[in-house]
């Protein structure tokens, strides 16, 4: 009975493992015409014109192209418009497009043409609330009409808006003023015109963006709700064609080999798999399962240190976000409050911060490479003479200062002045009351308007962020000292923009922020007083009017001189402390780098288009070497 | 019996409307900050918030929305995602999910079952011995240890040493077996560890001691005795666990990259999915209920002793 029992766990085992040796011999070698990458979250819809998380980006980048894109030193080439023209005040712009452009269907049936009417469809998808969320922000103001026929059609649909007030239907009739008031026409079947409301020189970086992507009206009116939803959902005139799509598992994108840029497309097939674990993802890229792997700071001292994977660690380039420190200048702590008014205090902080440990934390190596004294991206925007925008005075000087803003001394002194400012010397804080202060439903504590200054900090749950909040209190009770400056901590669980920065919950944060276009009005114009991303509410007039006087300046050198001033006073006015880059993460990959578009926004850098794989994985010298061929052929090009 | 089923079916009924209808309710409580991103906010009016809180029914009389639910529900219509899946139906994702974890749950019961009731037999009758020590040792360590761990680490061993990719794929029929195998490994445990107690236990009856003496053979007397009597306390949970199957695991389908419906739940409650999440709860709550009644039958049918009316007087 016992022998009988165990022979047949034995024999079922053994033959479970033969099955699995039997079928899974033979390791298959590195393809270098297959991309296989992998995703974290998923897709909820691919609607090309609204992709609020990155896979989406990079399915519809690749399966439908605009009418330009950014090749691989992020310089705007044709895209389904051979050529484009403006004219002299950059307020009428008008793409020519290629006559041999397709729509293809999932399974690659030739569909019809791509025609200036569908970028004329396109936007007329985007202007329709009822059709889709979208970015429409940030150029909702920008092309003629468009805000108006917007709103008009939210006005009709809104049931809360009094009948007088609503505009007259039936909604047909409205959606017919389209062709006439909004400010893009097809002049004939390959001419696009594109009317602003004013010169915008920048124009062609919204152009890159999903906003401005074709679309073949009647098909996705036959889909109704269900565009986007699925692979035959939708139509193709890109590189690519989706060819399946199964949610929480995998993408499949094949090249289509009548795409008229066939021969620049040497990756043929692209699989995106979703895997959640990092872990695995390194064990599958050794494997030969994955063209490329992240790593976190842990994995990268451990193969560092490997013998036979170590020389394969890169530093990836960083990423056009920036991460910035921002205080609340209406903070429902009246201690606080009183501080955040107090130029010397916001200097004393911005030379406190010590941000090379902070960022060690994730990126124990290289630290000081990842740190940004601006606000707008390095390497993204240049001048009509090739000039980088922030090596524009004095924004120069602030991003030269690397990590030596961190000056313990000076941030003491900075303090002592403010300490002399707001306090009566007697260690009441003016203006400070006594008593409970309220932060948000769960959050309070109790103050006494004296020294030490509570200041409240608050952070995710991961346990880098809490991490982080205890290197911030011990760095700053450290040069403050403890008497004056007490570091109170504060944890939130759910969303951050919701539950803290839009009530006002906190007195010190950082928080990441994505750049939409090549212009520092991307950035400051959302920074100005009441801007979107103004989440300290300060209020610095002579901020918000450089800002309005360079975004009407035409000649890009005009109005990056007068953006720099403005962004400058931000930064030296310690209204903002800016931290680091995005992206610029580790990794090994078998993607030879810079070959692929690049990019600071938009959809181009997500293209595989031009992208070259190795069979080898790439070493850490072979990138270095590439990358300074890169830079100089790069700068060349700029300056030529 | 006949009696009895009426009145379960009634209550089971009961209980399933009543967890529906609260859940239906919190979820109308939640403040609806939620619904939107920092994005959203920027793109969005007020007006347009609005408008879409009423089209997901986020807001409005949560009674009749509520009956307009069950109207629906009643009429065959689970309604559509309207968050993690947009438009799209509740049910062509469920049947797309669900044959995932139905099959690979099936299987490793079925696999779990076979092996655990062999291992718990072996253990019970080998108890003190080394077959036992050896199972104690496998159930500790696997009950034990975080399943994450091993389960990580055997997916990293066993593909590496067969070559074998490390994630699901449905073209790939030997990618299915580890998941598979992974998913027993646990349950392999609980039915060996509970058999065997139970067969210890009647082992040690006076009838198993009388029949033995009688001269009745090891085996007969295990077969018809003994493991029948201890199979009784585990069967009344057979129904549940094979229905509940249909949720999928959490841990190995995101191990393996399975598509199936571990984790749905989870999702949808995080993204504010209200439609999903109240169709899951219906689906989890009945077959629950379902799963419970099942086992309390099953259990009368196994053992006669057992009775779930009370026995009339006289």
């Amino acid at each position: 009975m016992k022998k009988s029992i165990f022979r047949a766990v034995c024999l079922a085992l053994v033959l479970l493992l033969t099955v699995a040796a039997l079928t899974g011999c033979g390791a298959s070698s590195v393809s270098t015409t297959e991309y296989l990458g992998t995703y974290s979250t998923d897709v909820t819809s691919l609607i090309p014109f609204y992709l609020p998380d990155t896979t989406g980006k990079k399915v519809i980048s690749n399966v439908i192209d605009g009418l330009i894109e950014t090749d691989r030193f992020g310089s705007f080439v044709p895209s389904l418009a051979e050529s484009w023209e403006h004219n002299a005040d950059y307020s009428v712009w008008t793409f020519h497009l290629r006559k041999d452009a397709k729509w293809y269907d999932s399974k690659g049936k030739e569909v019809a043409p791509v025609t200036a009417q569908d970028f004329v469809d396109g936007m007329r998808f985007v202007a329709d609330h009822k059709k889709t969320k979208s970015d429409m922000s940030i150029i909702k103001s920008v092309i003629v009409g468009l805000e108006d026929y917007y709103d008009t059609l939210v006005d009709f649909d809104d049931p809360n808006l009094a009948a007088s007030k609503k505009p007259e239907g039936p909604r047909e009739t409205i959606e017919a003023t389209f062709d006439d008031t909004v400010g893009v026409k097809a002049l004939d079947d390959y001419t696009v015109e594109y009317t602003l409301t004013a010169p915008v020189p920048y124009f062609e970086s919204f152009l890159v963006t999903e906003i401005f992507l074709p679309n073949h009206k009647e098909f996705s009116d036959a889909c109704g709700t269900k565009f986007g939803t699925a692979p035959d959902q939708l139509l193709y005139c890109g590189a690519y064609i989706l060819q399946s799509w199964q949610r929480n598992k995998e993408f499949v994108l094949v090249k289509n080999d009548n795409y008229y840029d066939a021969d620049k497309v040497s990756v043929k097939k692209i699989v995106l798999q979703k895997i959640t674990d990092g872990a695995a993802t390194v064990e599958m890229f050794k494997r030969g399962e994955l063209t490329g792997t992240s790593l976190t700071g842990d994995q990268v001292e451990y193969y560092k240190q490997d013998a036979e994977w170590g020389k394969y660690v890169t530093l990836r380039d960083k990423s056009s976000v920036n991460y910035w420190f921002f205080m609340n200048f209406e903070s429902p702590n009246t201690e606080f409050n009183t501080f955040a008014q107090n130029e010397n205090f916001r200097l004393a902080l911005y030379h406190a911060l010590d941000r090379v440990t902070i960022a060690q934390l994730y990126n124990p190596y290289d630290t000081e490479e990842m740190l940004t004294n601006v606000i707008c991206p390095e390497d993204v925007c240049y001048d009509e003479n090739g000039v980088d925008y922030t090596d524009y005075a004095p924004l120069k000087e602030i991003k030269e200062r690397g990590a030596g803003t961190y000056d313990p001394a000076l941030a003491k002194e900075y303090f002592d002045k403010a300490l002399a400012e707001v306090t009566d010397g007697n260690g009441n804080i003016n203006g400070a009351q006594a008593g409970e202060v309220k932060m948000g439903r769960t959050f309070s504590f109790q103050t006494d308007g004296k020294l030490p200054l509570q200041l409240v900090y608050i952070h995710g749950s991961s346990s880098d962020e809490v991490s982080m909040a205890q290197i911030i209190k011990m760095n700053l009770e450290e040069v403050f000292g403890s008497e004056n400056v007490e570091i109170v901590l504060s944890q939130f669980t759910g969303d951050k923009y919701n539950d803290v920065i839009a009530p006002g919950n906190f007195d010190l944060g950082y928080d990441n922020y994505s750049f939409k276009y090549a212009d520092p009005l991307s950035q400051l114009g959302r920074l100005v007083t009441d801007g979107a991303v103004n989440d300290g509410h300060y209020s610095l007039p002579e901020f918000d009017d450089l800002v309005a006087q360079g975004s009407e300046k035409l000649v890009v050198s005009e109005r990056y001189a007068l953006f720099a001033q403005a962004e400058a006073l931000l930064i030296n006015g310690g209204y903002i402390i800016p931290w680091e880059s995005g992206g610029g993460t580790y990794g090994m990959t078998r993607e030879v780098p810079f070959t692929a578009p690049r990019g600071g926004f938009g959809l181009s850098r997500f293209k595989y288009k031009g992208m070259q794989l190795s069979e080898e994985p790439i070493s850490a010298e072979q990138y270095d070497q590439l990358e300074q061929e890169f830079y100089a052929e790069l700068n060349r090009k700029n300056a030529g | 019996m006949a009696k009895y089923i009426f009145k379960r079916t009634l209550q089971s009924l009961l209980s399933v409307f009543i967890v529906v209808f609260v859940v239906f309710l919190l979820l109308r409580l939640m403040p609806t900050d939620g619904y939107f991103t920092r994005d959203d906010y920027q793109n969005m009016s007020e007006a347009e918030r609005q408008m879409y809180l009423v089209e997901i029914g986020a807001v409005g009389n949560p009674i009749k929305l509520f009956g307009e639910f069950m109207g629906k529900l009643f009429r065959g219509d689970l309604g559509e995602s309207y968050v993690l899946q947009p438009h799209r139906a509740i049910a062509d994702i469920l049947a797309e999910k669900i044959p995932y974890s139905l099959a690979f749950g099936t299987v490793s019961m079925v696999l779990s079952l076979i092996l655990g009731l062999l291992m718990g037999m072996a253990m019970a009758k080998g108890k003190g011995k080394w077959p036992d020590a050896l199972g104690t040792g496998y159930v500790v360590i696997v009950r034990a240890v975080p399943s994450l761990i091993y389960l990580f680490l055997l997916q990293i061993a066993i593909t590496g040493l067969f070559h074998i990719p490390m994630m699901f794929s449905e073209r790939n029929p030997v990618t299915w077996i580890l998941p598979t195998v992974s998913l027993s490994l646990s349950s392999i445990a609980w039915y060996a560890i509970w058999l065997r107690r139970f067969m210890v236990d009647e082992e040690n009856r006076d009838y198993v001691k009388f029949a033995r003496s009688k001269g009745m053979t090891d085996w007969k007397l295990m077969k018809r005795h003994v493991l029948r009597n201890a199979l009784v306390p585990l069967a009344q949970y057979f129904p549940l666990q094979m229905l509940l199957t249909i949720s999928g695991s959490l841990v190995i389908e995101s191990l393996y990259s399975i598509p199936g419906m571990g984790g749905l739940l989870v999702e949808a409650i995080q993204e504010m999915d209200n439609s999903l999440v109240q169709v899951l709860v219906i689906l989890y709550s009945a077959l629950g209920v379902l799963g419970v009644f099942l086992g309390d039958i099953l259990m009368v049918l196994l053992d006669p002793r057992i009775r779930l009316t009370d026995k009339k007087e006289g």
